[in-house]
């Protein structure tokens, strides 16, 4: 019986063929595709949204096989630091006469290390109390001050799920790995 | 498995850049391939700290790092530390380049600039400032008081490739540290014009 090949074989027959050769390992290569889809599509949201800027690409270009958690060391650090900082403007902001001068340099310290790691909206909300603090205005600087931290605490648990998320990813050989 | 083969031999590679510098002079300058340059970065953001280093020891090999958090402690490496003074040749301190952050506590990148020119021992090596405010004066004043250049953070590969060039010997006599001053920076004057990062 001759075999008939038509020159655009259906969908269902690429289908069956990857289900006989990867009986095993296609269900999670579905899964690593699923994956993928899931972590590009966050990504896009946290640069379309404005929480991240061009400079997370800088670091991402730094990440090697060498240093394969680079980026994530480095938000790690980030958050480990920032955190010390916002306790430190908190702390600043309770004291009366107010010292802006202080508050000014905590800020500046803030905005720098938020800046380094492409975090737009941090930037952003930094630069805005350092202005109310030009102005030596408390009132301003303790409503900018709440803006800091919402900022803050939204890239916070939006990276720890992208994290995550890339932990769960892995280096690109697990995906081919067949089961048992 | 494949991680730790890849870590295995990125370690040789290093270890084999390491046994050539090593068994070249630091002295020379005859075209016998690059010298190691062992870059001093004193900044106090940890962040900031670790994306140097990283951007550095990417920058194919050719920088050795040496990350301190204060300008205190930079003086301590440069053997500037009235308390605990070292010989000027002491090979385990010796700089190349010092790239210091301009806002520190204590003792800022402008009081750490104005030490390593003022003695006759550091002189002579270059000093470049970093800083996030592109702020004019203080590129002036840096600049008056010796800085190589003023690099805006955050840093980029192509601000530290030419860090290099601040340390290349002119000819076979010249001791270390450039006698060509190449022209600052003027970020200020470009109105902050940078090339565009690659993706």
């Amino acid at each position: 019986m001759a075999l008939h090949v038509s020159s655009a074989p259906p969908i269902s027959a690429f289908h069956h063929l990857l289900c006989f050769f990867f009986h095993d390992t296609y269900p999670e290569m579905e899964y690593a595709s699923s994956l993928q889809r899931q972590l590009a599509s966050m990504k896009k949201n946290l640069f379309d949204q404005g929480y991240l800027d061009e400079q997370f690409y800088q670091l991402e270009e730094l990440q090697d096989e060498s240093s394969p958690n680079f980026v994530e060391e480095v938000v790690t650090l980030f958050f480990r630091d920032s955190s010390r900082l916002v306790a430190n403007i908190d702390q600043a902001l309770q004291k009366y006469p107010q010292d802006f001068r202080r508050l000014d340099n905590i800020m500046h310290q803030l905005k720098g290390s938020a800046s380094s790691i492409g975090a737009a909206k941090m930037k952003n909300e930094c630069t805005s109390f350092r202005e109310f603090c030009n102005k030596e205005n408390r009132e301003g600087c303790l409503r900018s001050f709440q803006k800091v931290k919402k900022e803050h605490a939204v890239l916070k648990q939006k990276l720890e799920n992208y994290f995550q998320l890339l932990r769960q990813d892995g280096p690109v050989d697990k995906a081919t790995r067949s089961g048992n | 498995g494949h991680l730790v083969g890849v870590q295995r031999r990125a370690v040789e590679e290093m270890e084999e850049v390491k046994e050539e510098g090593e068994e070249m002079d630091v002295n020379d300058c005859g075209g016998g391939g690059l010298e190691v340059v062992r870059v001093l970065v004193v900044d106090d953001s940890p962040v900031d700290r670790k994306i140097v280093e990283m951007l550095l020891r990417r920058s194919e090999g050719i920088f050795d790092v040496v990350s301190v958090d204060s300008g205190k402690k930079a003086m301590e490496v440069l053997g500037l530390n009235e308390i605990e003074a070292k010989p000027p040749n002491h090979d385990d301190q010796k700089i190349d380049i010092v790239l210091t952050d301009y806002c520190m506590p204590e003792m800022t990148g402008l009081d750490l600039l104005k030490a390593v020119k003022a003695n006759s021992s550091s002189r002579s090596i270059p000093v470049v400032m970093m800083s996030s405010e592109n702020d004019s004066e203080r590129i002036s004043s840096c600049r008056a008081i010796g800085a190589e250049d003023f690099i805006l953070k955050p840093l980029q590969v192509k601000d530290v490739q030419r860090l290099r060039t601040y340390t290349v010997p002119i000819g076979p006599m010249s001791k270390r540290g450039s006698k060509r001053k190449l022209p600052m920076a003027l970020i200020a004057k470009s109105n902050g014009e940078r090339h565009a990062p690659p993706r």
